[in-house]
């Protein structure tokens, strides 16, 4: 049996609870009022607490618990939530996922410290001490006031085949006892003579004489599973004032959500419903969680699929055989239908990724002093898992870069006749099989000038040289150039543009910024959707077979004879009125063959830039799965992955930037040149 | 000696859940994916309290319940179900068929452990 | 005596005396491979140049659907090319490349078969008066009047793939 680890299971589960806590905060932090906000984070902290101690995080359940006795407060109106005491919870959350990630290190001093910072908080919000923490916290609900004792008599018979069907009636009376003082006293009057006797039937009835502080509902618990089909009167008695009797034949049954059982602790269903509600919230509807790699495989086994299946495809289209080809038409359609529900399994909105930048941009304006606010936009945006977890890094870089470089502080934005607040806007939309990403933020723009000073100081551009606007921006993702690091602590981290460049492109996406000085600046990230399957452009170099990814194909053009001659030893080609550079890859790959007659031109870009793949041979669109290559052929910067062909064989994936680049490069060398 | 509880659940990830939960609290679990299985294993083996899910491939939670009552050395084991919605309607069904208590899900294992306690008894 | 040589062999026994091996045949010498590491041996199949890769790792196979790169060892030790007959065979093995398990084809002119190899009869390859890089080669392994080399494929995959 191959069962997931618990804790990875846990693990992922506190994950998602402490993503929910740390939104709600923040929200909260934004509307100190909301009360629905107030009891999501309080359901969350909850659960953690609970699921914790299940899965052993004992230090985690243990703080968890403090933090939730604390804002218990907060939840049953005795304190006002305030920034202090959120920013408080938020520290707190930060450390409740140190103590998942690392249960066993040495948190003890940090958790004091930030208990007393939130007891802190809630005491100056005009909150008491938090209550002595207890182990099984028993919580409020209908025990506000205590109850004062009462006397209950109870006069119950269970349902004749209650033990046939595993209720332990003395299980029941062991129960009430543990209620309070209990008086039991059989009714044997139904018992029929020995002869007729069912051993496994139930013929005593009880009546029991209860003494209790605990509610009326602690008793209906007791009977839970069998109060539909029994007897039972309950009368009770206020021992403190006179006697007020109420008697009921038949209780309704209270039918709770979840049926709560009190043993030791009694937990009340007004505490229970809303624990249920985030799991469902966090559940949706009826979901299963999968490990990443499960899916991964999974995704293998489609793509050969995919593969088997257009094997098939030839076979049936070369044969007669018309139950064949109706087969093979099927098994086309039902593989195209499973691919496609495979990628939608990879899907998740991009929400997951924009929650992290909350979060950021709130210790952003804390770290900077500035005013920041972000808004988001497309949240529910859906993108393939793996791109998700692949963006992330450059975000963060982007993000922090327009905090840090982008947006004023407030007395210069007052002074520039803005509004004191800067704003950071994250969006995301899908058009095609694209999803473009974009950061905008209203700031003081990019100054040419010192991108211009700072390329030249670096070596990036000789002086003087001529660059269209677009050209200088660009100059940004040039590696070396890194104003990040030196300005700020903040946004350098080691990483420059280059960097968010690269991982860009090595997700096969595109990055572009605009920038309007005084008005701010908007960076976009055009993504492929997925990074499992493609369209591709099949062709042919030699006797090898090649594919384009369809999305950077311009347009495939003859190279006429006369074009051909021409274009030798030179390094671009005249389409239409502007000149292309182009690379013969039969030159690339030194494929030592005679050229095709009629060589073919793949026009392919990213972004504005644009370059011509000579080719022997276009084959036709290929639906290419993409396979990675090994770390022993990571050298290759020509591809960007493999895939296996209808008949089994390999082909490469052409890297496109890198081609691009590679032209591009080529042709200011020619024009260097002369 | 710990009592011995059967998981009855076609989905792993509520086996799993019901499993930790229960061995935590000390319980000996054993599992089973469907009512045909859990039917053949609670015969192979006396177990103290069988925990089933209603709605499983092969056969469902309902039959098993009702083809274990017929058994005479099943009778008397308590048999928690689990359900999905609080669909009355077929928490009554599960009730006429035998079974003893019932959880909706999504549940919280700590109620699962209590509501085993309960039906257990001491 | 080559201190590191001496290390790759002790690494390779693991401290036990005997290994079972595959042993097969490159350019008329003898090699062996830990058995453990043989994933499966396949018939040669068609073959994808990669253009601008290492020459002995010059090109990719399809392995059950997944891409993995074929070796031609040959190159590495400098040996003849030799023509593809019907002994030739492709093993592929389990490696691991910085930290990721790979799956890397190696072409061979003929498996042999699965025997046990003693280390009694090993010795660190000299580091003088051979042909080949000894820090390619784990150990040699007497058997009868012929040594049967064991190749350090991780020493041969990583410097390969440095040298750029």
């Amino acid at each position: 049996m191959s069962f997931p680890d618990p804790i990875t299971v846990f693990r992922l589960e506190a994950g998602e609870l402490l993503e929910q806590i740390e939104a709600g905060l923040l929200d909260l932090g934004r509307n100190l009022d909301d009360r629905d906000l107030v009891d999501a984070v309080f359901r969350g902290l909850h659960t953690l607490k609970g699921s914790g101690a299940m899965f052993g995080f004992d230090a985690l359940a243990a703080f968890t618990h403090h933090c939730e006795t604390a804002f218990d407060q907060v939840r049953k109106g005795e304190v006002p939530a305030t920034q202090e005491l959120v920013a408080a919870v938020l520290e707190a959350r930060d450390q409740m996922r140190l103590l998942v990630e690392t249960p066993n290190g040495e948190h003890g001093a940090e958790s004091e410290r930030l208990l007393a910072v939130l007891h802190q908080a809630v005491k100056a919000a005009g909150g008491g001490e938090a209550a002595a923490p207890v182990d099984t916290p028993v919580k409020a609900g209908e025990q506000k006031k205590p109850a004062g004792r009462k006397r209950y008599t109870l006069l119950f018979r269970l349902p004749v085949n209650a033990m046939a069907n595993g209720t332990n009636p003395l299980g029941l009376l062991d129960e009430l006892r543990e209620l309070g003082d209990c008086k039991v006293i059989a009714d044997r009057a139904s018992i029929p003579p020995l002869e007729k006797l069912v051993p496994t039937n139930l013929h005593v009835g009880w009546r029991v004489e209860l003494v209790t502080e605990r509610p009326r509902s602690d008793i209906d618990d007791v009977f839970i599973f069998v109060m539909d089909d029994m007897e039972l009167s309950v009368s009770e008695e206020d021992l403190d004032t006179a006697p007020v009797v109420e008697v009921k034949p038949q209780v309704q049954p209270v039918a709770p959500a979840i049926a709560a059982a009190p043993a030791a602790a009694p937990v009340s269903k007004a505490e229970k419903a809303p624990v249920q509600d985030v799991r469902a919230n966090a559940r949706g509807q009826e979901n299963v969680r999968v490990p990443a790699e499960r899916l991964d495989e999974l995704m293998d086994r489609v793509g050969e699929l995919v593969i088997a299946q257009s094997r098939l495809y030839q076979l049936a289209t070369s044969s007669v055989d018309i139950g064949l080809r109706a087969v093979s038409e099927d098994i086309e359609r039902l593989s195209g239908e499973l691919r496609d529900t495979m990628m939608v399994l990879r899907m998740v909105p991009i929400t997951q990724l924009f929650g992290r930048f909350r979060r950021l941009i709130h210790d952003l304006a804390r770290e900077t002093g500035k005013q920041i606010e972000l808004v988001t936009e497309g949240e529910s945006t859906e993108v393939d898992k793996g791109v998700i977890e692949r963006l992330a890094d450059p975000l963060v870089h982007l993000v922090r870069n327009s905090c840090d470089h982008g947006l004023e502080t407030a007395e210069e934005r007052i002074a520039a006749g803005k509004s004191p607040v800067g704003r950071i806007t994250l969006a995301a939309r899908q058009s095609g099989g694209e999803v473009t990403i974009t950061i905008v933020d209203d700031g003081r723009g990019i100054d040419r000038s010192r991108v211009r000073a700072k390329a030249e100081s670096s070596g990036i551009i000789t002086p003087n040289t001529q660059l269209s606007d677009q050209e200088l921006l660009q100059l940004i993702f040039q590696p070396g150039f890194s104003t990040a690091a030196q300005v700020t602590n903040l946004s350098g981290r080691g990483v420059g543009m280059d960097v968010v460049k690269k991982s860009v492109e090595a997700l096969r996406g595109t990055i572009n910024v605009v920038s309007n000085p005084g008005a701010g600046s908007e960076v976009s990230l055009a993504i492929p959707l997925t990074l499992a399957i493609i369209d591709g452009l099949l062709v042919r170099v030699g006797s090898g077979r090649y594919v384009i990814p369809l999305a950077a194909v311009e347009e495939c053009l003859e190279l006429s004879i006369e074009e051909d001659l021409r274009s030798r030893g030179r390094s671009f080609i005249s389409l239409r009125d502007s000149l292309v550079p182009f690379i013969r890859l039969r030159d690339l790959f030194l494929t030592g063959t005679k050229p095709d007659p009629f060589q073919k031109v793949v026009v392919i870009s990213t972004g504005s830039e644009r370059v011509g793949l000579v080719v022997d041979q276009i084959i036709g669109d290929h639906q290419t799965v993409i396979k990675s290559m090994s770390k022993l052929h990571q050298d290759v910067a020509t591809f960007s992955g493999a895939t296996i062909l209808g008949d089994g064989n390999v082909a490469l994936i052409l890297d496109v930037a890198h081609l691009v680049a590679a032209g591009q490069h080529q042709e200011a060398h020619m024009r260097a040149a002369g | 000696m710990s009592a011995r509880i059967l998981t009855v659940d076609d989905s792993a990830s509520i086996r799993l859940t019901t499993n930790v939960a229960l061995s935590t609290a000390g319980y000996a679990v054993s599992e089973a994916v469907n009512g045909a299985d859990g039917l053949a294993k609670a015969q192979a083996e006396r177990f103290d309290l069988i925990v089933t899910d209603l709605n499983m491939p092969i056969m469902d939670g309902l039959t098993m319940i009702e083809e274990l009552r017929k058994i005479p050395s099943q009778t008397g084991i308590p048999i928690i179900f689990l359900t999905t919605e609080s669909d009355a309607a077929l928490k009554t069904r599960a009730k006429n068929a035998g079974a003893t208590g019932w959880l909706t899900k999504p549940f919280d294992p700590e109620n699962l452990v209590k509501i085993v306690r309960k039906v257990l008894g001491k | 005596m080559n201190s590191a040589a001496l290390k790759h062999n002790e690494e390779f026994w693991e401290n036990r005396e005997e290994i079972e091996v595959l042993i097969f045949d490159i350019a008329g010498e003898t090699f062996a491979l830990g058995a453990v590491m043989v994933q499966e041996i396949l018939d040669m199949v068609p073959e994808t140049p990669v253009p601008g890769s290492q020459p002995f790792v010059g090109s990719v196979i399809n392995f059950r659907g997944k891409v993995i790169p074929l070796a031609d060892i040959r190159l590495a030790f400098g040996m003849e090319p030799t023509r593809i007959t019907i002994d030739s065979r492709i093993i592929v093995i389990a490696i691991d490349i910085d930290g990721e398990d790979t799956l890397v084809g190696i072409r061979t002119d003929k498996v042999n078969e699965v025997t046990t190899l003693a280390k009694a009869n090993s010795e660190p390859p000299p580091s003088v008066g051979m042909r080949w890089r000894p820090d390619y080669i784990e150990c040699l392994v007497k058997r009868g009047t012929d040594f049967i080399i064991v190749p350090n494929l991780t020493a041969i995959f990583s410097t390969n793939r440095e040298r750029r």
